[in-house]
């Protein structure tokens, strides 16, 4: 029990801790077990929001492979974040370089289309890294390899650090949501929040020279499209098999608060930054390890500890909840929980209109 | 007649020695440490950073230390001083300043690439003296910004975080960079009218002693807001009508050859007194 975020789960009253002056905090739940890795959020995010000049080599939704480099690559090593729980010292962070990024490749598109060229399409040079580099390499020896997708967005943290980072107070945590936003106008591209996000989920637009991230989609959820009608962000909307959960975390009705605060089984990626995330994953199950036989032994294919590396201590407790519960539903029990993590139903899957009478 | 000479020799030493300090007095030791001389000069040739005009015109050189700041690294700046030159016609203020920069850093378009940049600060009224450091809420000061990158801004800021850029900015900035390795220079002219364009911009028609203070960026060391190299407050000697540099030298040189005459005359009277014994 080392961060904050723990010991506000320990304690045993409802009342959801959300950042000072913040009236309400989306929130998000991804359950890893779902994931096939197909980048369509990731196409979906790209197409809405990162297609101009300066902005080709973000990904304000990437999803990586894991264990893995990640995307930018080595992010989790690259500082940021609080030094402690109280949140008055930065642990200060360095800005990923193009190369780590992965830059955008240029295809032998004009050959192979105009020029009746034989070459099979490929970028031209310089591919030797990129953002999903290290797809389903993954780790461990046959026949006990293993490997799985971690969907990530900027996490609207409740101690945002990129927030604290900028002199001039450009970026902010929307009050009536806790969504953190760059402010155009007061950005002068000086990148404390790139280095200062233990994420790296704040981007330097090399065009306008101004910093960009994830908006949570807010136009979508405030209804600014044609029909006037709330969308949840194009991430979660457009995911196959819709795995992620979006609303707020302190509407005590929705699943997000069941499985974030009550079940405890949705777990924020590296508490340890204590940055206090608002992206909450539910932790991969993966199969037990084979023999040369093929006999399935019970010692976990994912070792524990890559776990705890990634969602901290609590991943043990989720893991045991989550198993508990398939049990008595496998013996013909009834599991809320169980239920919660199946359910189809958009309508408690996007919970984004409780609060919109206040 | 060994003692007359050594007494003429002597005189003459004396003689010209205080000539020198005369003439060299209103240069150095006369100015007080914060005052930056500005040439009075009729017409201008001195937009561009090597104009002819330049040649002429005294500068200063003005030490830099690193800004007091909560950004990361604030304490590792590059840039230790700068050479100050201003000089103002009827119509405009011209500031000229050059710095040692070994790298030539004139982009930001790369996700770790920060520009060069240099900053003339003063107050936007010129009444007292705001806070040095970007100014304060009641006390607001202009800033005359120019970056490799992005080119000039001129800027109004009432305390750190707070700087606003001007929609429409009047200061017209050259900058050149020459030389190689250690010996290689940025130097960038910066001039605006001498009326406040607006309101919140700095009446340069001022009567009094304009305050004035400078920052420096190396964009290659990652220097960008607070991280930055920064003068003390200095002035320009704007009060007292027309006591401008070319009379005060006038004055001293005068001072320096009445002084001449009363030693050789003296020196004389002595010469005199022993040839006749
Ligand atoms: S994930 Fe990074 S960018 Fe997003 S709110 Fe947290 S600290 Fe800021
Ligand atoms: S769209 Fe869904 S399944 Fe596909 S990569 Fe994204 S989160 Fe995973």
């Amino acid at each position: 029990m080392s961060t904050d975020q723990q010991d506000e789960q320990g304690e045993e009253d409802t009342l959801v801790n959300v950042a000072d002056g913040v009236d309400h905090q989306v929130a998000m739940v991804m359950d890893l077990n779902k994931c096939i890795g197909c980048q369509t959020c990731t196409i979906a995010c790209k197409n809405l929001w990162t297609e101009d000049g300066g902005s080709e080599y973000m990904y304000w939704n990437n999803v990586e492979t894991k264990p893995g480099e990640g995307y930018p690559r080595g992010w989790e090593d690259s500082g940021g974040g609080w030094e402690s729980g109280e949140h008055s010292d930065r642990s200060p962070g360095e800005i990923p370089d193009e190369e780590d990024y992965g830059r955008a490749w240029e295809f032998n598109h004009e050959e192979i289309m105009y020029e009746g060229s034989d070459e099979p399409l490929r970028p031209r040079d310089g591919a030797e890294w990129g953002p999903n580099w290290d797809e389903d390499q993954g780790a461990g020896e046959y026949p006990n390899s293993y490997y799985f997708y971690l969907p990530r967005i900027c996490n609207h943290c409740t101690h945002p650090s990129c927030v604290e980072a900028c002199p001039r107070s450009a970026l902010y945590k929307r009050q009536e949501d806790g969504i953190v936003l760059v402010d155009q106008d007061r950005c002068r591209g000086y990148r404390y929040c790139v280095e200062g996000c233990p994420y790296k989920k704040v981007y330097y637009n090399t065009v306008s020279k101004k910093s960009e991230k994830c908006i949570f989609c807010y136009p979508r959820i405030e209804g600014e499209g044609p029909e006037g009608e709330t969308f949840a962000p194009a991430c979660a909307e457009e995911c196959p098999p819709q795995l992620r959960l979006v609303g707020f975390l302190d509407d005590e009705e929705g699943p997000i608060h069941k499985l974030v605060n009550e079940y405890e089984v949705a777990l924020p990626l590296h508490p340890e930054f204590r940055t206090q995330p608002n992206v909450y994953y539910i932790p991969p199950f993966a199969p037990g390890q084979h023999t040369e036989d093929g006999e399935t032994v019970d010692i976990d294919r994912i070792p524990r500890q890559y776990l705890r590396n990634l969602f901290g201590d609590s991943v043990d407790e989720a893991l045991d909840t989550i198993d508990a519960h398939r049990q008595r539903v496998r013996q013909g029990g009834e599991s809320e929980l169980m239920e919660l993590l199946q359910d189809k139903n958009p309508a408690k899957q996007y919970r984004l209109e409780v609060f919109d009478d206040e | 007649m060994a003692d007359h000479r050594r007494t003429l020799t002597l005189t003459a030493v004396l003689s010209a020695l205080i000539v020198v300090s005369t003439v060299a007095a209103p240069m150095v030791s006369a100015r007080p440490a914060h005052e930056i001389p500005v040439s009075e000069v009729s017409t201008a040739d001195l937009a561009e950073p090597n104009a002819d005009g330049w040649a002429e015109v005294p500068a200063s050189d003005v030490p830099l230390s690193s800004a007091p700041s909560s950004v990361p690294n604030a304490d590792d700046t590059s840039v230790e001083a700068v050479d100050v030159q201003a000089a103002r016609t009827d119509e405009r203020l011209y500031v000229r300043l050059e710095w040692h920069d070994a790298t030539r850093d004139r982009n930001a378009s790369a996700t770790r690439e920060f520009a060069d940049a240099v900053a003339v600060q003063f107050p936007a009224n010129t009444s007292s003296r705001p806070p040095i450091a970007m100014g304060g809420p009641d006390n607001r000061v202009n800033v005359w910004y120019w970056s490799g990158s992005t080119g000039t801004q001129e800027l109004l800021a009432g305390g750190a975080g707070s700087t606003t850029p001007f929609e429409n900015p009047t200061v017209r900035t050259n900058a050149s960079y020459t030389g190689t390795g250690g010996n290689a220079t940025w130097a960038v002219v910066y001039s605006r009218q001498l009326d406040a364009p607006s309101e919140n911009r700095t009446d340069l028609r001022t009567d009094g002693d304009l305050d004035v203070a400078f920052a420096v960026w190396n964009g290659s060391n990652g220097e960008r807001s607070g991280q930055k190299a920064v003068s003390e407050w200095h002035y320009y000697p704007f009060s007292g009508g027309p006591q401008g540099p070319p009379y005060e030298t006038l004055l001293w040189t005068l001072a320096g050859i009445a002084i001449v005459a009363v030693v050789g005359v003296t020196s004389f009277g002595i010469y005199r007194t022993r040839g006749a014994e």
